[in-house]
């Protein structure tokens, strides 16, 4: 088999990745960096698909600190704050050296400085755009700085597994999409910046080609995550019918410039959710609302509800979203003078492997950045902190990686172990009469949408529980016949099996976690409950338990803001303790 | 035939309006075949290819990610036409579908081509902003006014490849760098933040790569999905050539720039 060592390994060609490449080279330009990516490089993944907007402070009528408490306000509490503050800390700089260095144009006020809109749970207009389809120039122009380097990239090559010995990580195995073949890649430094995207349910905003391979991955190598029962579910995922642009986002700028949320009634439901910021509520109470009214019967003829922006005036709507008009437009109807019919759709995961602030993670040679870390944005994510967080940390942690790679080792990974693992992820050559992985995908996406959706119960969580084991058993025997190149039912298999291992981990953080906070809901639970839950739940893959992972809590620390919740009551901190199940 | 609806998608038969039987011919790497299939209401080529994946030929190959016309992944040449499969609505092609790789880009499988063909002509333009010495903050750039209009035209590219599949010329001399290339270092050029317009002009003026080669076909604006026109740029192009080599070359004045209020520590 082929083997290769470089000395900087990234996985994924999204903000976090390409970012990170460049600061990488730029940091120390002897390193040799390698960079691989399942689909094309900057293409695939999801900060291409970023509409709205990056968040940050540059108004001097702002502050980050206000930055920073919307959205720990917004994560309701359970953030990592020392994630956060990185996070809005390092947001201005990152516009500048996008603007300035990396070559993006951003939209102009009438003065000539930067615009920056509207956007929901925050207390200052903070959101940078291009159009209403920013995530286009964000990732073309990364793009071409890293055409500009010496960084050498493997596109549709996926990571199929990280190497290690549990506490350290070598490299990956890798599968080349295009030959069929598995290469071994060993490295000082491995980051995983693949993205997140739950893609797991029936109704879904990220791009096709993602499977949360990245949590995945870092858990089967045994790295600590955490948060992974926080799924964001955005409130106006556009219906389409069978079409696969169902799912897909209207952006959030809609709500912020006035858009009015309706269901089949024609009521405007978010007055009996939240009347004080009614549609401009953060995603995890508007998509509940929607969700709600879905599930009382007062939907539409697609299943959905409806969005309105029409008395904004249509002028206004095709000038300011000409990106979102045109989209609805495709699907048959017109943004600018009526309402469009609407769904929750997962969108983002707040959970992740646990990083520090400089992307390590608890297995040393791994780095985390982006969608597949958690804890910066704890139990809900604001709009517009998402870009913000893969090109953020995609610098620092690229930073902090041409620092310190030069002084990891390079460790070899024998021959013999490369060729096991590669024939374990062939194995779906060696069955027949195996389920076709379109199909049991199908039954995936319906289980969780149901059963560990936007409205979660302990008995539909272990109903869920089992469902997945037996998914699992059938993803096992999935086969896959025919060229090996170019194989996309052997990659149907790759993704279904990624998706249910993470799965898992979402309805096991979902069960332990009897409160309700952000995204996170529990109808048998239905209060937060500050008292005890100011807590993250923690998991780690080991073989000695019954569900294949050790869970645990921990109390979140409050090193920067104490909540309002804790400082009305005056809680003491608990001891952590571990939950053995 | 097969109702071309996904188990994965079952779930929205709600909607299920059957409204056409289409026969699908894709021209494959081992020649072409034919599928037939019946269309719902507001389903695109991308979602047909994937059935026919999914359900009567597994070893069909095809790219795609975003669905929605953000990635550029998706382009092929449908009824004879470059366009994105995920934005291509099947209703109103018709019974007949044919459905090809582009052209002049080499095709991997079936309908995946090697995007490489694309970007080694991109390259060649060094595609990225070189900012101008002292280039600290970013620029005020108003709306309306020129440094920002002239930009905003052409900026919204997406590096699908439609252009330069549809582009005869490309056809006829392989090396022209063609639309988007073209297009792009328009955009740097015009870009007052940039310090390689020199280079970049005399790698666009020489005679068989450069703009000199562009008939003015305009095949590329008929088909660019973000309604940008390379040919406009293409135009610019030319006559700021022409205008040098008449009055020679003035440096452009440094642009105002903006105070960042709050620098990173």
């Amino acid at each position: 088999m082929r083997t290769e060592s470089v000395d900087v390994l990234i996985l994924g060609s999204g903000g976090a990745g390409l970012f990170a490449a460049l600061h990488v080279h730029d940091t120390n330009p002897r390193l040799k960096i390698l960079l691989v990516t399942k689909g094309l490089m900057g293409k695939s993944g999801c900060t291409r698909m970023v509409q709205g907007g990056f968040n940050v402070v540059l108004d001097p009528a702002d502050s980050i600190e206000r930055h920073f408490s919307d959205t720990l306000k917004g994560g309701r509490y359970v953030n990592d704050q020392e994630l956060a503050w990185a996070l809005v800390q390092g947001a201005p700089g990152t516009i500048h050296e996008l603007e300035t260095r990396v070559g993006c144009f951003f939209d102009r006020r009438p003065d000539g400085t930067i615009h920056q809109k509207a956007f929901a749970g925050q207390s200052f207009d903070r959101t940078v755009h291009r159009g209403d389809l920013t995530g286009i120039e964000i990732m073309e122009r990364l793009r071409d700085q890293v055409l500009a380097r010496p960084i050498a990239v493997l596109e549709e090559h996926r990571a199929v597994e990280l190497v290690g010995d549990g506490s350290r990580i070598s490299g990956a195995l890798v599968l080349d999409i295009r030959r069929g073949t598995f290469l071994g890649i060993h490295a000082r430094a491995t980051l995983l910046a693949t993205g997140g995207g739950p893609t797991m349910y029936k109704i879904a905003a990220p791009s096709l080609e993602k499977s949360e391979d990245g949590l995945a991955l870092a858990f089967r190598a045994g790295a600590i995550m955490r948060d992974m029962e926080m799924v964001q579910y955005h409130p106006t995922g556009l219906l389409a019918g069978a079409g696969r642009v169902t799912g897909s986002v209207l952006e959030e700028g809609l709500r912020g410039a006035g858009g009015r949320l309706f269901n089949a009634q024609g009521e405007r439901y978010m007055a009996r959710y939240d009347p004080d910021r009614m549609e401009r509520a953060t995603r995890d109470v508007v998509a509940r609302a929607g969700y709600m009214e879905i599930m009382a019967g007062r939907r539409g003829p697609q299943g959905g509800v409806f969005i309105d922006v029409s008395h904004l005036g249509a002028a206004f709507v095709r000038k300011t979203f000409p990106g979102m008009v045109q989209r609805v437009k495709d699907v048959g109807y017109d943004l600018a003078t009526g309402p469009v019919e609407v769904s929750p759709t997962a969108h983002f995961h707040m959970g992740g492997v646990a990083i520090d602030s400089d992307g390590h993670s608890s297995l040393l040679g791994l780095f985390v950045a982006g969608e597949d870390a958690g804890g910066v944005h704890g139990a809900n994510r604001l709009g517009g902190n998402g870009v913000a967080e893969s090109t953020i940390y995609g610098r620092r942690v690229g930073d902090a990686i041409g620092r310190e790679a030069a002084e990891l080792p390079l460790v070899s990974v024998p021959d013999a172990q490369w060729e096991l693992r590669s024939q374990h992820h062939a194995r779906f050559w060696q069955t027949t009469g195996g389920e076709n992985p379109a199909h049991l995908l199908g039954e995936l996406r319906s289980l969780m949408w149901e059963k560990c959706g936007l409205v979660r119960r302990q008995t539909d969580l272990n109903a869920c529980r089992d469902a997945l084991a037996v998914l699992l058993d059938k993803v096992e025997h999935i086969s896959v016949t025919g060229n090996r190149e170019y194989n996309l039912r052997w990659s149907d298999a790759l993704n279904l099996e990624s998706l249910v291992i993470v799965s898992q981990m979402i309805t096991e953080s979902a069960s332990v976690r009897t409160e309700s906070r952000g995204s996170h809901y529990r109808e048998d639970f239905p209060q937060e409950n500050n008292a005890e839950w100011l807590k993250n739940v923690y998991l780690q893959a080991d073989d000695h338990h019954d569900l294949g992972m050790k869970i645990f809590l921990k109390d979140v620390q409050f090193t920067r803001e104490i909540p309002p919740a804790v400082k009305e009551a005056k809680l003491d901190g608990n001891p952590q303790h571990m939950v053995q199940r | 035939m097969g109702v071309l609806v996904s188990p994965a998608f079952s779930d929205f038969v709600g909607y299920e309006v059957r409204v056409l039987t289409v026969t699908i011919r894709i021209a494959r790497s081992n020649g072409e075949q034919a599928f037939v299939v019946e269309t719902l209401a507001q389903q695109t080529v991308l979602d047909a290819l994937f059935y026919i994946q999914n359900e009567l030929e597994p070893s069909l190959s095809f790219r795609c990610s975003c669905r929605v016309g953000m990635c550029g992944s998706c382009g092929m040449v449908i009824n004879g036409k470059e366009s994105l499969a995920c934005r291509t609505s099947l209703n109103p092609l018709g019974a007949e579908v044919t459905v090809q790789p582009l052209r002049h880009i080499p095709v991997i499988k079936d309908l995946v081509v090697d995007m490489e063909g694309f970007f080694s002509k991109y390259r060649l333009v060094d595609p990225y902003l070189k900012p101008r010495p002292g280039l600290v903050n970013p620029i005020v750039a108003p709306p309306s006014g020129h440094l920002r209009e002239e930009i905003d035209l052409g900026l919204e590219c997406i590096s699908c490849g439609l252009c330069l599949s549809a582009c005869d010329v490309v056809g006829m001399v392989p090396e022209f760098l063609g639309p988007a290339a073209l297009n792009r270092a328009y955009n740097l050029v015009a870009d007052v933040r940039d310090d390689l317009a020199e280079q970049r002009l005399s790698m666009v003026g020489q005679s068989r790569v450069g703009v000199w080669q562009c008939h003015t076909h305009m095949s590329c604006v008929e088909v660019c999905p973000k309604n940008i026109a390379p040919t406009r740029a293409i135009s610019h192009l030319k006559r700021t050539l022409i205008r040098r080599r008449i009055t020679g070359h003035r440096p452009r004045p440094m642009p105002k720039v903006q105070r960042i209020v709050q620098e990173e520590v």
